[in-house]
C-alpha cells in the first residue's frame, strides 16, 4: 500500500499542573493519496493534538512520547526532530490550516505581501514571480484578486478562511490537515470553504486532506473515510458512508445518532445524547475507556482495554462487544 | 486614504482644542484671586530686594498696561491672545525689561538638543534590546538582564541622575562637574565649543538614556512575549517560515503601542528632564524654570507654563501622526481612535 | 514562591513605615534647629552627619519619610475615591456623561502635574504637605478610573444585573453595591501602585521647588541639598539617604503590588 503518512501508535502527552493529559495516547491512522479522512469526537479528545502530532509540530507543554510517523512509507518524521521536519516538511509536503485560522494571517501585512514572503523564502521566487503566482493560484481557487491588496482585518470571516486555505496550500503541499475550518461559519460560507476544499483534490494540488471537526454532517459532505476518536484514543475508522449507516463502536452509534439529518429514517430513530461526562484524561479509566459511559458495556471492558483490529474492507474497531469478545 | 485624512484632522482638532484649553487656564488663573494680580506680582519684586520706589512705579505701570487690568474681561482675554499669536510672551518681572520669549529662546534650545536625541536613543535601543531578551526568553540573558532593567526602573530617576554625576563625575572625574559648557566659553560652531560641550553633554545624555531605555525594554519584552504567541505568529511557523522573519512579524506589531507610549509618556519625559537638568546644572528650561519660581516671577512661569504645554501637545501631534500612517488599521478606516 | 515575594515586599515596606513613624522616638532629634556644626560628615553623634545649616540629616530622614509616606497615602485615598466615583459613574451611565468624564480624565493624564503646580507656586507659596498631596491625588486618578469603568460596562451586562434591575433596585446603586465589590481587589492593587507612583512624584516636585515648602520631606532634603551643590560637594550623606529610602519605600510598593496581584489571581502566573 503506498500510503502518503502513517501514524503509528503516536503518543503525545501535555504536562499540566494536574499531572500529564494523555491527549494523544497510542493512536494508529494511515492517510492513503485521494483520501478526506475526517477525525471526529467530541472536544477535548484528542484530535486538535493529533493534528500537530501528524506533522510533528511538538511544542512545549506538548511532548511526542513514542511512535512513528512514516512519509511516504519512507522518512520517520518522529526521528528527525522539529527543525528538520520545519524545514523540510512544512508548508512544502504536510500543511496545516489550525482551528483559529482567522487571525492566522499577519495582521500588519497585506495578503499579497504575506504571500510574497512564503514564495520568496521557499521557491526562491523575485517579487514579480511571487506575485504573478499568487494571483493564478487566486484565479484558480475562485477568490477575487482585489484580496491580494487587502490587510486580513479588510477581508470577511469567510473569505479570510478560505485565502488561509490558498495561502497554506500554495506550495502544493501533499497533505493538507485542516482543524475545525467551518465551525465559526455560517452555512453559505461553510459550503463555498468545502467546495474550496473538494477543488483542491480534484485539481490534484493536495492529494489527501485530513479534516477535523466535531460536526457529523458536515464531515459527511466531504470526507471518504472518517476516524473517531474518544479520550486520546481511535475507537473506529471505516468508509464514511458505512461507518454513518452502521457505526459498530457504541460510542460512534451514538455521536453519529446525536446528530440530526434532513432524512425520515430520523424522525423514527429520535435522537439519543450520551450520558455522564468526558473522561480525565490524566487518570482515564481502567480497561475501556468508555466503558463508564457505554449502554452496553461488558464485565471484560472495564478490565481490559479492547485493541484496534481490522474487520476487512478498510473497517478498524477497538471495541469488545463489536469483535465478539467476552 | 480619506480616513487617514479624517483621523489626522481630528487630530489637529483635538490639539488645537487642548492648546486652547490650557491658554484659557493660564489666563484665567491669575485674574482669579481678589485683587489687583498685578500688585500681588509687583510686590513680589520688592520682597526680591528692589527697592527704588520710582523703579517699582514704572514696572507696575507696564504690568497694568500688559495685563490691561481695568479693562473688561473679554478685551483682556483678545489683548493676551493677540499678544500670544504675535509670540509675545510678555514681560519678565525679575528680569525687567527683558521680554520672557527672549529669556526663553536662550535655554529652550538647550534641552532640545538633550532630551530629543535622548528620548530617541533609549526608545529606539531599548526597542531592541526588549525584543532581543524576549527572542531569547529564558535563558541566561533574559534572567540576567530583565532583573536589572526592572531594578533600574524602580530607582527614583532624580536620585539616580545624582548618584550618575557623584560616581562618574565627583569621584572618578571622568566627566565635568555639570554645567553646559565650561566658564568663559562662548557657544559657537566650532570644534573647541563643539568638543567641549559634547563632553559636558555625555553625562546627562546617557543618564537619561538609561533611565528610560528600562522602561521601553520591559514594556517591549511583554509585547514581544505576547505577539511571538499569537494566532498568526504560530500559523506563520507551520508554513516553514524561519524564526527571523517570525519575529519580524512580531517586532512589527509589537512596536505600535510602543509608538503610542511615547506620546502618553512624552509630557513625563519632559518634566522629568527639568529635574536631570537641574542636577547636572544643565542650563536648560530646568534651571531658567528652577530661577523663575525662586523669584516668583509671574510671567516668566507663565511663558514657561505654555512652552511646556505647547510642547506636550505638539509631540502628541506628531505621535498621532506618526501612528496614523504605519497602523494599517487606520490608514483602511477599521479602527477609531 | 508567590507567597515568599509577598512577605518580603509587606515586610520591608513594614520597615519603612516603622522607621519613618515610630523613628523619632527612637531617636528624639529635632530635625529643623541647629544642632551642631554645619556639613559635619557622619558620626557617632549625627549618624548621618549635618546639613548645610547644621541640622541633623537622620533626623530630617526619619521625619522626612514620615512626611513623605503620609502624603503618599492621601494622595492615593483621594485618588481612588475619584477614580471609583468617575469610573462607575461613566461606566454605568454611558453616553454624554461617560463622554465628558473621559474628555476630562484624558486632558488629566497627558498633562504633567508639574504645570500645574507651576501656576499654583507662584500663588500658594506656602505649601504644607496636605496641599501637596491634594494637587498630587486629584491628578492621579484618570487610569484607575478608565479601568474601573471598562470593568463596569462589561459587567454592566452580565446576568446577575439584570436580576437587581428586576427586583427594583436603582442604577446607581446597582453599580456600587453589586459591582464594585468584584473590583476591590484591582482597586487596593492598584491604590498600592498609586501610592508609589504619589511619593515619586512629590520627591520630584519638591526637588525642583513646586512641591512641599512647609515642612520636611523626602524630596525637600533633596531640594535643599540641591540647592547647596550636594553632589558636587560630595556631600554623600545629605542626597544619598532621602533617594534610597525612596527607593526602598517605592519598589517594596511595587513588589508588594504584583505580590498582591499574584495573589488575588493565581491563575495569572507567568509561565
Amino acid at each position: 500500500m503506498n500510503a502518503l503518512l502513517v501514524a503509528e501508535d503516536v503518543k503525545a502527552y501535555y504536562s499540566s499542573s494536574k499531572g500529564l493529559v494523555r491527549a494523544v495516547d497510542g493512536v494508529s491512522v494511515d492517510i492513503d493519496p485521494g483520501d478526506v479522512l475526517g477525525v471526529a469526537g467530541e472536544s477535548g479528545c484528542g484530535k486538535s493534538t493529533l493534528s500537530n502530532v501528524l506533522m510533528m509540530n511538538i511544542r512545549p507543554p506538548l511532548s511526542f512520547l513514542g511512535g512513528k510517523v512514516l512519509l511516504d512509507g519512507k522518512q520517520d518524521l518522529a526521528a528527525m526532530g522539529r527543525e528538520k521536519v520545519k524545514a523540510q516538511v512544512w508548508g512544502r509536503v504536510i500543511t496545516l490550516v489550525p482551528q483559529s485560522a482567522l487571525n492566522a494571517l499577519v495582521p500588519t501585512r497585506k495578503v499579497g505581501a504575506f504571500i510574497k514572503d512564503v514564495l520568496r523564502y521557499h521557491l526562491k521566487l523575485n517579487a514579480r514571480e511571487a506575485w504573478a503566482l499568487a494571483e493564478k493560484r487566486f484565479q484558480e481557487l475562485g477568490l477575487p484578486v482585489e484580496a491580494l491588496t487587502k490587510y486580513p482585518h479588510q477581508l470577511s470571516g469567510g473569505m479570510r478562511q478560505r485565502v488561509v486555505i490558498s495561502v497554506v496550500t500554495l506550495l502544493n503541499p501533499k497533505l493538507l490537515i485542516v482543524d475545525e475550518p467551518t465551525s465559526a461559519l455560517d452555512v453559505s460560507t461553510q459550503k463555498q470553504v468545502l467546495k474550496m476544499l473538494l477543488h483542491l483534490g480534484a485539481k490534484h494540488i493536495v492529494r489527501a486532506i485530513v479534516f477535523i471537526a466535531h460536526d457529523i454532517a458536515i464531515l459527511r459532505q466531504i470526507a471518504t473515510r472518517i476516524a473517531i476518536m474518544y479520550a486520546g484514543k481511535v475507537v473506529e475508522v471505516g468508509p464514511m458512508e458505512r461507518v454513518f449507516q452502521g457505526p459498530l463502536h457504541p460510542y460512534a452509534y451514538s455521536l453519529i445518532h446525536s446528530v440530526l439529518t434532513p432524512e425520515p429514517e430520523v424522525r423514527e430513530r429520535g435522537l439519543s445524547y450520551i450520558a455522564g461526562e468526558p473522561p480525565d484524561l490524566v487518570h482515564p479509566p481502567e480497561g475501556c475507556r468508555f466503558h463508564p459511559r457505554c449502554p452496553r458495556s461488558l464485565p471484560i471492558c472495564s478490565r481490559e482495554e479492547p485493541p484496534l483490529i481490522g474487520l476487512g474492507e478498510d473497517r478498524f474497531v477497538a471495541c469488545h462487544l463489536a469483535l465478539g469478545r467476552h | 486614504m480619506i480616513h487617514l485624512l479624517r483621523y489626522l484632522i481630528r487630530k489637529v482638532v483635538f490639539a488645537l482644542a487642548a492648546l486652547v484649553f490650557f491658554v484659557s487656564v493660564i489666563f484665567a488663573l491669575p485674574r482669579l484671586i481678589p485683587g489687583n494680580p498685578v500688585g500681588v506680582l509687583v510686590s513680589k519684586l520688592a520682597l526680591q530686594g528692589q527697592t527704588d520706589p520710582a523703579r517699582i512705579q514704572a514696572v507696575y505701570r507696564d504690568f497694568m498696561d500688559e495685563f490691561g487690568i481695568g479693562l473688561p474681561l473679554w478685551e483682556q482675554f483678545t489683548g493676551f491672545v493677540t499678544q500670544l499669536l504675535r509670540g509675545d510672551l510678555g514681560t519678565s518681572i525679575s528680569m525687567y525689561p527683558r521680554k520672557v520669549t527672549e529669556i526663553l529662546a536662550i535655554y529652550l534650545p538647550w534641552t532640545v538638543a538633550l532630551l530629543l536625541p535622548a528620548i530617541l536613543v533609549s526608545w529606539v535601543l531599548g526597542n531592541y534590546l526588549g525584543a532581543l531578551v524576549a527572542w531569547r526568553r529564558g535563558t541566561l540573558l533574559d534572567k540576567l538582564v530583565t532583573p536589572i532593567l526592572l531594578t533600574v526602573s524602580r530607582i527614583p530617576f532624580y536620585w539616580f541622575a545624582m548618584l550618575m554625576l557623584f560616581a562618574f563625575a565627583v569621584y572618578l572625574r571622568l566627566f565635568p562637574i555639570g554645567g553646559t559648557y565650561s566658564w568663559g566659553l562662548t557657544p559657537s560652531l566650532t570644534w573647541d565649543f563643539v568638543g567641549n560641550y559634547l563632553r559636558h553633554y555625555t553625562l546627562p545624555f546617557l543618564t537619561w538614556v538609561v533611565i528610560c531605555l528600562g522602561g521601553w525594554a520591559v514594556g517591549m519584552r511583554s509585547m514581544m512575549i505576547y505577539e511571538l504567541g499569537s494566532d498568526y505568529v504560530l500559523s506563520a511557523d507551520t508554513l516553514g517560515l524561519p524564526q527571523r522573519k517570525l519575529l519580524r512579524y512580531a517586532f512589527r506589531s509589537a512596536c505600535l503601542p510602543q509608538v503610542t507610549e511615547l506620546g502618553l509618556n512624552f509630557g513625563f519625559m519632559l518634566s522629568g528632564s527639568l529635574l536631570l537638568e537641574l542636577v547636572f546644572n544643565y542650563r536648560g528650561m530646568g534651571s531658567i524654570t528652577f530661577q523663575a519660581l525662586s523669584a516668583l516671577d509671574y510671567p516668566l512661569i507663565q511663558g514657561i507654563f505654555i512652552v511646556l504645554a505647547a510642547a506636550v501637545i505638539l509631540a502628541n501631534l506628531a505621535v498621532d501622526f506618526i501612528y496614523g500612517f504605519i497602523d494599517p488599521r487606520i490608514r483602511t478606516g477599521h479602527l477609531r481612535r | 514562591m508567590g507567597n515568599a515575594r509577598l512577605v518580603v515586599s509587606a515586610a520591608l515596606f513594614l520597615a519603612v513605615v516603622l522607621f519613618g513613624l515610630a523613628g523619632r522616638w527612637a531617636y528624639p532629634v529635632d530635625p529643623v534647629s541647629r544642632v551642631g556644626g554645619k556639613l559635619q560628615t557622619p558620626s557617632w553623634e549625627h549618624p548621618l552627619g549635618t546639613d548645610v545649616q547644621g541640622r541633623d540629616v537622620l533626623a530630617q530622614l526619619i521625619h522626612g519619610t514620615g512626611t513623605s509616606l503620609s502624603i503618599g497615602i492621601t494622595a492615593s485615598v483621594i485618588a481612588v475615591a475619584i477614580a471609583i466615583v468617575v469610573g462607575v459613574i461613566s461606566g454605568y451611565r454611558g453616553g454624554l456623561m461617560d463622554d465628558s468624564l473621559m474628555a476630562s480624565a484624558n486632558v488629566v493624564l497627558a498633562f504633567p502635574v508639574i504645570l500645574l503646580l507651576l501656576v499654583v507656586a507662584v500663588f500658594v507659596p506656602v505649601r504644607s504637605p496636605m496641599v501637596v498631596a491634594l494637587l498630587i491625588g486629584f491628578t492621579s486618578w484618570p487610569g484607575l478610573a478608565r479601568a474601573i469603568r471598562s470593568q463596569i460596562m462589561s459587567l454592566k451586562e452580565r446576568e446577575f444585573v439584570f436580576l437587581s434591575r428586576m427586583t427594583g433596585c436603582g442604577g446607581v446603586r446597582i453599580a456600587f453595591v453589586d459591582l464594585l465589590p468584584n473590583m476591590m481587589t484591582y482597586v487596593f492593587t492598584s491604590s498600592v501602585v498609586i501610592m508609589s507612583a504619589a511619593m515619586l512624584a512629590e520627591a520630584g516636585l519638591s526637588m525642583i521647588g513646586v512641591g512641599v515648602t512647609k515642612g520636611t520631606s523626602l524630596g525637600t532634603m533633596l531640594f535643599w541639598a540641591q540647592l547647596s551643590d550636594a553632589v558636587r560637594r560630595g556631600l554623600f550623606w545629605w542626597f544619598i539617604p532621602p533617594g534610597g529610602v525612596l527607593t526602598v519605600a517605592c519598589a517594596s510598593l511595587l513588589l508588594l503590588a504584583t505580590a498582591l496581584d499574584q495573589f488575588f489571581n493565581p491563575r495569572l502566573k507567568e509561565r
